[in-house]
């Protein structure tokens, strides 16, 4: 019995995750998609527009890339004050912008070298299972 | 009726004081000399520091900078968004002064003298660009240069990886070249507009 739920539940749990292979259907459209480079292994930002395409809600619950062990979303409270966010919300048809001086992802510890110039994927996770892989431009420290 | 009737009308210390603020105000308001960041002239005391810059490894003070325009700026090495997206503000300013950038100085303080050492300090200050210099001091220096100029800064509390989040005014003080403390220029000014007073102050000599 107890063996049968098991299954059930890796099976279940399969299902589930089936979704976050399919990345493209997310319908979302990320656009600016840099990185401002900092040296040694300061924590980076990472800065995109994101869109909602799509006819339903979403919701922005992280990132992760295999060049950074830890990504956390941060929202701006008011300038210069941040705060780790646990997710951003998108409505159909509308944009969250990721800028300087606003919200960002906070990048920490680089597994790698990385250097102006260079590109680095992230993956964004949404509610639900949703993924997109994005390609992320690394600008120098003076981006604006 | 003008301001001036009005205060004549009312009389009494309240007005005074009203009109005493209001002259203040229009004192330092940016627009009447022609500054476009915040004339602060006289309100803060010369600048005057010891500290070690990350560079070299010496000791430096505010004497070592006299003869240049030095911008005051109070961050820390670990702060992601914020310091760098003011440090490259101030870095666009420089490269529109072009060739006059040479007079000028930004001196990057760090509050979080416990994680910046000076080789990271050194490397921060440098992707800003030659004019960038970072600082640290011990916390007592620390505490005497941030009293003095009324700039408050805080630690978060670490959370599980041991990182924590250092709160920090966001404002950039400027000192002529004289070492006088002169405008304050905030995130929401423009390069262009801080350029335009730096020009003045070089100028100025």
């Amino acid at each position: 019995m107890r063996r049968r739920l098991i299954l059930f539940l890796a099976a279940f749990a399969w299902l589930a995750a089936v979704p976050a292979g399919a990345a493209s259907r997310v319908p979302v459209q990320v656009t600016e998609a840099r990185i401002r480079w900092l040296p040694g292994d300061l924590p980076m930002a990472g800065y995109f527009v994101i869109r909602n395409t799509g006819e339903r809600p979403l919701r922005l619950i992280g990132a992760s890339s295999p060049a950074y062990r830890r990504i956390v979303l941060h929202r701006t409270v008011s300038y210069g004050r941040m705060k780790p966010a646990k997710s951003f919300e998108i409505a159909p048809g509308w944009s969250v912008q990721f800028t300087p001086g606003g919200n960002h992802l906070m990048l920490m510890g680089r597994t790698r070298a990385i250097h102006p110039g260079d590109v680095v994927p992230i993956t964004l996770h949404f509610a639900g299972g949703g993924a997109l892989r994005v390609k992320f431009r690394v600008r120098g420290a003076d981006l604006r | 009726m003008s301001w001036r009737a009005r205060v004549a009308a009312a009389g009494g210390r309240a007005a005074w004081v009203a009109a005493l603020s209001a002259l203040l105000l229009a004192g330092c308001s940016a627009r009447d000399r022609g500054w476009r960041t915040t004339d602060i002239s006289g309100i803060m005391p010369p600048l005057k520091f010891t500290l070690t810059d990350s560079k070299t490894g010496g000791v430096v003070n505010a004497h070592d900078f006299r003869g240049k325009v030095v911008l005051l700026y109070f961050g820390y090495t670990h702060c992601p968004d914020v310091c760098p997206t003011t440090l490259a503000d101030l870095a666009a300013a420089l490269r529109e002064l072009g060739a006059r950038a040479r007079d000028v100085r930004v001196l990057f303080v760090s509050v979080d003298p416990a994680r910046d050492s000076a080789a990271v300090l050194k490397e921060y200050a440098a992707a800003f660009g030659p004019e960038v210099i970072g600082l640290r001091g011990d916390s007592e220096e620390l505490h005497r240069l941030t009293r003095r100029y009324r700039v408050t800064y805080g630690y978060g509390r670490p959370d599980a990886h041991g990182d924590y989040e250092v709160s920090h005014s966001s404002a950039v003080y400027v000192f002529d070249t004289r070492g006088e403390v002169r405008l304050l220029a905030r995130p929401t000014d423009r390069p262009a507009d801080l350029a335009h007073d730096l020009g003045r102050l070089i100028a100025e000599g």
